[in-house]
């Protein structure tokens, strides 16, 4: 066979076995499938809170330490999105799924940069994969975690979508704290035709009863919204289903909007939310104060009418939209400091400014608050960063890194 | 830490009026004495509340969880809910979550005062 077909075989190879693959033996079987090219091959995934990448141990292996992201060459490929030579044949390769980041790929006895291609190729068929495989296996899912997870955040981490996703003019990325023990806080974001659709939302307290809140109002906004109804009509559907569920008031504050990604229009309303804010090339900043209204769920219960006035806002090409729950500005370090969104806007621009692609900018935000508390106890914290821009999106796809920008 | 603590003073007025008195922080650790005081309240026939937060210096989601919960407590026994003497980072919670256009908020104790003896 030529060289074209074994890489053929070999992915035939993994294609045929993942319909009835064993998630312990996934990482052996790609290795084994790897091997009539020349190459093996390890697979690290990122933990929940995306500090380190921990690899997928094989059946009776015990898996190598965990790689720390913030100071591994397999880290920097995971947070650039970039392929990154080690020497001697040997690669790390980021595997994402679509562009949510997953982990990295480890290949030996690559004989030369021309064939990275290929295990891009590979690692982008596993980042399918590992995705699709992850609803039936704690073991792919265990892998990931430094400690055990609260039933709250077992219930969260099933509702949301990825982290990122982004289409040709758009991405978005977001981030949630504490991964292990979150309470109320969650987002939701949907990219069809030309519009994203956009929410973020907190729920008032903490644990499970959040988390309930959270999931209804969610519910509810996804189901009003596959049902064509607009901004307005989604509000109100969670108003009623959070009143129709919990007998005492369990109100949800939130951020509902959408975004025409071929005209820049935004439109939103904020349901007694944290204002979200639109930056503009390290230039300006703009606080959105439009669209006011009640939080989900008070207006129901509290028997009064609520009108939710939908605002307009035009993006400019470039724009950068955050929306964030209040456990991100309100962080303070034990002596009371608060993080502020001064500090917030500072380290978006900054990060964005140096090429990061965006789910790296909010890793490095969700890090950067969780420093500035220490041990201080933690509010849920959520980010959603939304970037207009056609070549923000392509930095979230994983190419070569042909020695231009190492 | 200890000013991480709520205290809540209960003064029975006239008629069906009382007034809630709450100092330090009110959130999901510590409004259980608030719910507590407000329920004995209302188990008691006072049911034209004054809650005057002035020395609230905190206020979280279940803060204002309770509050609006109060309001429509009260409301719904033919009474109302006054809050009086917001301000600082409790005011803030209250406008940032829209609250503000939901309860009665009133600058002082006596403006609450007024307004409950005069049935508003």
């Amino acid at each position: 066979m030529d060289g074209d077909s074994r890489w053929f075989a070999a992915l035939r190879e993994i294609l045929a076995a993942a319909h009835l693959w064993r998630p312990e033996r996934l990482a052996a079987q790609v290795s084994a499938a790897l091997e009539p090219v020349g190459l093996s091959s390890r697979i690290w995934l990122a933990d929940y809170e995306q500090v380190t990448l921990r690899e997928l141990p094989s059946a009776g292996a015990k898996p190598a330490e965990p790689l720390p992201i913030d100071s591994s060459l397999a880290g920097r490929a995971f947070a650039r999105v970039r392929s990154l030579p080690a020497g001697d044949g040997h690669w790390y390769v980021p595997m994402v799924d679509a562009t949510d980041r997953i982990g990295v790929m480890e290949f030996t006895g690559v004989p030369g940069a021309g064939e990275v291609e290929r295990c891009e190729l590979v690692a982008g068929l596993i980042g399918h994969l590992i995705a699709t495989t992850t609803p039936r296996s704690d073991h792919l899912d265990v892998v990931r975690r430094s400690q055990p997870m609260s039933p709250a955040s077992e219930l969260l981490w099933r509702l949301l979508p990825p982290l990122t996703a982004s289409s040709d003019s758009v991405v978005i990325s977001a981030v949630v704290r504490p991964c292990y023990d979150v309470g109320g806080d969650g987002f939701d974001y949907v990219l069809d035709g030309s519009t994203a659709y956009l929410v973020i939302m907190d729920a008032v307290g903490r644990g499970l009863a959040a988390g309930l809140a959270c999931a209804v109002a969610l519910a509810a906004i996804r189901a009003t919204r596959r049902a064509g109804g607009d901004l307005a009509e989604q509000a109100r559907a969670a108003d009623a289903a959070l009143a129709e569920q919990f007998a005492d008031v369990r109100f949800v504050t939130a951020v509902l909007a959408e975004l025409d990604v071929d005209s820049g229009r935004l439109r939103y309303c904020n349901a007694g939310h944290p204002r979200p804010l639109v930056l503009r090339g390290g230039r300006s900043v703009r606080e959105l104060t439009g669209g006011v209204r009640l939080p989900l769920g008070v207006a129901s219960s509290a028997g009064v009418a609520t009108s939710t006035e939908v605002a307009v806002e035009m993006l400019q090409p470039g724009d950068r939209l955050l929306l964030h729950t209040d456990g991100v500005t309100e962080a303070r370090t034990a002596g009371g400091d608060r993080f502020g969104v001064g500090r917030l806007v500072d380290l978006v621009e900054r990060h964005a400014d140096a090429g990061l692609p965006a789910p790296e900018t909010v890793r490095r935000l969700a890090h950067a608050i969780a420093e500035h508390q220490g041990s201080a106890l933690a509010d849920d914290a959520t980010l959603m960063l939304v970037q207009w821009s056609g070549a923000a999106a392509a930095r979230t796809v994983p190419v070569a890194d042909r020695g231009n920008d190492a | 830490m200890n000013d991480d603590i709520l205290v809540v003073r209960t003064e029975d007025a006239e008629a069906r009026i009382v007034v809630l008195t709450a100092s330090g922080e009110l959130d999901r650790d510590t409004v259980k004495s608030l719910a507590v005081a407000a329920d004995d309240a209302l188990g008691r026939g006072r049911d034209r509340i004054v809650l005057d937060v002035g020395r609230v210096t905190f206020c979280d989601s279940s803060g204002l969880s309770l509050i609006v919960g109060l309001h429509r407590r009260a409301a719904a026994s033919g009474g109302v809910l006054r809050v009086a003497c917001a301000q600082g980072i409790v005011l803030t919670a209250l406008q940032i979550s829209n609250l503000d256009r939901l309860l009665y908020l009133d600058p002082t104790l006596e403006a609450a005062l007024h307004a409950v003896r005069s049935g508003e």
